[in-house]
């Protein structure tokens, strides 16, 4: 048995690469059922997202080569692409390798943005799938669910999704920085660019209450304000607008200042000096940059927002090399795991075979013994049983060695001796 | 030395690691174990307290020793609150390595309260009054420590919000405004106990024919305190000082207590008993 993973991603392939490969969920389910054949390959899942295409595999046999080459065939015929137009933008990982991915993946460790938080939910759609179309079994099961909680670790140990590092999440970063809950707060929109809506998109689904939107066109400002069930203001009031904005964010096309220190002042007067936050995302400025003097007041210009984004995706590269050590730690956690789950199905069937015969042995001498009280029958049983164990105790004490050392020939001349099915309900009898 | 009292110590000093650590690291596993170890030196913390109390048969609020103990139990049952009220664990970082060594030094100190809990304190017209006086005065204290901490927060924050960059720390301050409200509640609570525990003093001296005011350092501080964060207090209500001033001001604040507390030992007067 060994685990493949053969796929690419935005790193080593372009989009008109990977849109010809991608998977839509119906045809994910049928492909899945092609490609879980019972020969080569015994459990299958496809994870395929808008930056990556990946198909995992629990192949029957050991060799590495067959299960890529079985994976990459599969995705030629299923897609209807020539493999030469995709070959060479492929890695496949094996065992170890491809566990590790999986988990990077599922973490967000390999993803465009490191940190974002999409891809788990991307990874249970894929298991889910892969659970309807009855191809995910005991190793992926476990693999999956491991990799689930490998991203909860790293997500809750370190702080690699910490910091925002879009200029739209900043304003929601920011503002919670200073205000705590956004729950309630108002936002004045000045100029109605495609940023300041995103923007003000993230602060509503952060809690934000009130949308204003002051633009030169009333039309432009009415249909943003209506997207938020926001209000638009008139552009010519916005200093009596800027007292009751939280947070203000502008974006016009103005050449000139629109926020002057003095009409700063005066808002932030109306506030009764409750801390106020202005970010400028207009080029040229639309705030006097001397208005980030005023105390309680706080302006962040874009450079100030791509520098601190700079910085974030600093934080989260350095949070990265510690969410790496709690892959590593997982890694050979799931390499023991899988062991056991290996061996553990060859451990039980060869108590049970060596009891069957202990119990039928019994039944077939059973009359001779005449009568015997309740004790005494269980008193043979207990006998046959506990030598039958203690007979198959050096055999399964020897196989777990065997195991452990990756003797697999050695397992299989043990599975052969007692004519034992190897890990997986009948179909990979020793042809490993 | 008492056994109890270093197990205590040992509950403070991992719990003001742990919380340390997590304010470097982020860890919530970290965080658990502090509250863990604080909730259980705590615990015992009070049984010792009460033990003392009933064993002496005397408050255990005398003495530089059973001062600093007592300190300490009140700073561990005021940071218990704002986390509880506003579930900022960052204050841990910043109150219980101040914790930890207060009952270490409370717990290599040796004096002789008993020796000269004297007849004043005792005396029974109005020994009532003493204990009470001198815990209201403790409560108000640890408050306007936390006063002071809130507003170090608020101005290292401020600061980088300022001037956009931030460090490490940044990410694990509270916002702005929690910091603020933090603030604004405790030095509320710290006056009124303070003011309490003023009025309880002048009674009690009164009451043993003393006189109200004896123009003691520490009473001069205290008065000066009083008037300080009434200040503060005004300021704030009137909105005109928020944010970096009353910031400052909070720990200007804290400096004329610590003047109050230790105002007696450098300077004499009144206040001194030991």
């Amino acid at each position: 048995m060994s685990i493949v993973l053969v796929g690419l991603n935005h790193k080593t392939a372009p989009v008109a690469v990977r849109e010809r490969l991608a998977f839509t969920d119906e045809a994910c389910a049928e492909g899945l059922r092609a490609l879980v054949d019972g020969k080569v390959v015994n459990e299958g899942l496809i994870f395929s997202t808008c930056n990556r295409v990946e198909v995992v595999a629990a192949t029957i046999g050991e060799s590495e080569a067959d299960g890529r080459k079985r994976i990459t065939d599969f995705l030629s015929q299923s897609r209807c692409v020539a493999q030469e137009d995709f070959q060479s933008h492929l890695y496949s990982h094996t065992d170890d390798a491809a566990v590790r991915h999986i988990f990077r993946v599922a973490s967000s460790l390999d993803s465009m943005v490191v940190g974002e938080p999409q891809v788990l939910g991307q990874v249970r759609r894929a298991y889910s799938l892969a659970v309807s179309a009855g191809t995910a079994g005991r190793v992926l099961n476990r693999l999956v669910h491991q990799a689930l909680h490998v991203a909860k670790r790293v997500r809750t140990e370190t702080g690699i999704a910490a910091s925002a590092v879009s200029i739209s999440y900043m304003a929601v970063e920011l503002g919670r920085k200073i205000f705590g809950n956004l729950k309630g707060r108002t936002v004045l929109l000045v100029g109605a660019g495609e940023m300041a809506e995103l923007s003000a998109r993230h602060l509503v689904s952060a809690g934000v209450a009130r949308v204003l939107v002051a633009n030169r066109t009333s039309e432009t400002a009415q249909k943003l304000a209506s997207q938020f069930n926001g209000e638009a203001v008139e552009f010519s009031r916005l200093p009596a607008y800027l007292a009751e904005a939280d947070i203000v964010i502008c974006s016009t096309g103005a050449s000139e200042y629109l926020i002057t220190p003095a009409i700063a002042r005066e808002a932030l007067e109306m506030r009764r000096n409750r801390p106020a936050f202005f970010i400028d995302i207009s080029v040229p400025r639309n705030i006097d940059p001397e208005v980030g003097n005023i105390p309680n007041l706080f302006i962040f210009d874009i450079d100030d927002l791509e520098s601190v984004i700079a910085s974030n995706i600093r934080e989260r590269e350095r949070e990265a090399e510690r969410a790496e050590l709690i892959v590593d730690s997982e890694v050979m956690q799931f390499q023991q795991a899988l062991r056991t789950l290996d061996l553990g199905p060859t451990l039980g069937a060869l108590r049970q075979k060596l009891q069957d015969i202990a119990r039928s042995e019994l039944a077939r001498q059973r009359q001779r013994l005449g009568e015997l009280t309740p004790e005494q029958e269980r008193a043979i049983e207990s006998l046959l049983l506990s030598t039958v164990n203690k007979i198959s105790h050096p055999i399964i004490h020897r196989l777990k060695s065997s195991y452990d050392a990756g003797e697999n020939a050695d397992v299989q001349t043990w599975r052969d001796i007692f004519g034992l099915e190897s890990g997986d309900g009948g179909q990979g009898s020793g042809d490993g | 030395m008492k056994p109890l009292l270093l197990i205590v110590l040992a509950a403070y000093v991992v719990a003001a690691i742990h919380a340390i650590l997590a304010f470097v690291n982020k860890r919530r596993t970290l965080e658990r174990i502090t509250l863990g170890s604080v909730a259980f030196g705590f615990v015992l913390h009070t049984f010792s307290l009460v033990t003392d109390w009933t064993g002496e048969g005397r408050y255990p609020l005398f003495g530089l020793r059973e001062t600093l103990s007592f300190l300490a139990w009140t700073l561990v049952a005021t940071y218990g609150l704002v986390i509880f009220r506003y579930r900022t664990q960052a204050l841990g970082s910043f109150t219980l390595p101040l914790v930890a060594i207060l009952t270490f030094i409370a717990s290599v100190t040796r004096d002789n309260a008993s020796a000269v809990a004297t007849r004043e304190v005792t005396d029974p017209n109005a020994a009532w009054l003493f204990p009470i006086h001198t815990t209201l005065l403790i409560f108000a204290y640890a408050a306007f420590f936390l006063v002071f901490i809130a507003s170090i927060m608020y101005l290292m924050q401020e600061r980088e919000l300022k001037l956009k960059t931030f460090s490490a720390i940044f990410h694990r301050l509270p916002s702005l405004t929690t910091i603020n409200d933090i603030a604004t509640t405790t030095v509320g609570v710290g006056w009124t106990l303070l003011t309490l525990g003023i009025l309880t003093g002048m009674i009690w001296s009164s009451s043993l024919g003393n006189g109200l005011w004896h123009n003691d350092p520490k009473e001069i501080f205290a008065a000066l305190t009083w008037l300080l964060y009434l200040l503060l207090i005004l300021y704030r209500a009137s909105a005109g000082w928020r944010g970096r001033r009353a910031a400052w001001m909070g720990v200007v604040g804290f400096a004329l207590v610590l003047c109050t507390f230790f105002g007696t030992r450098l300077l004499g007067g009144y206040h001194v008993f030991g």
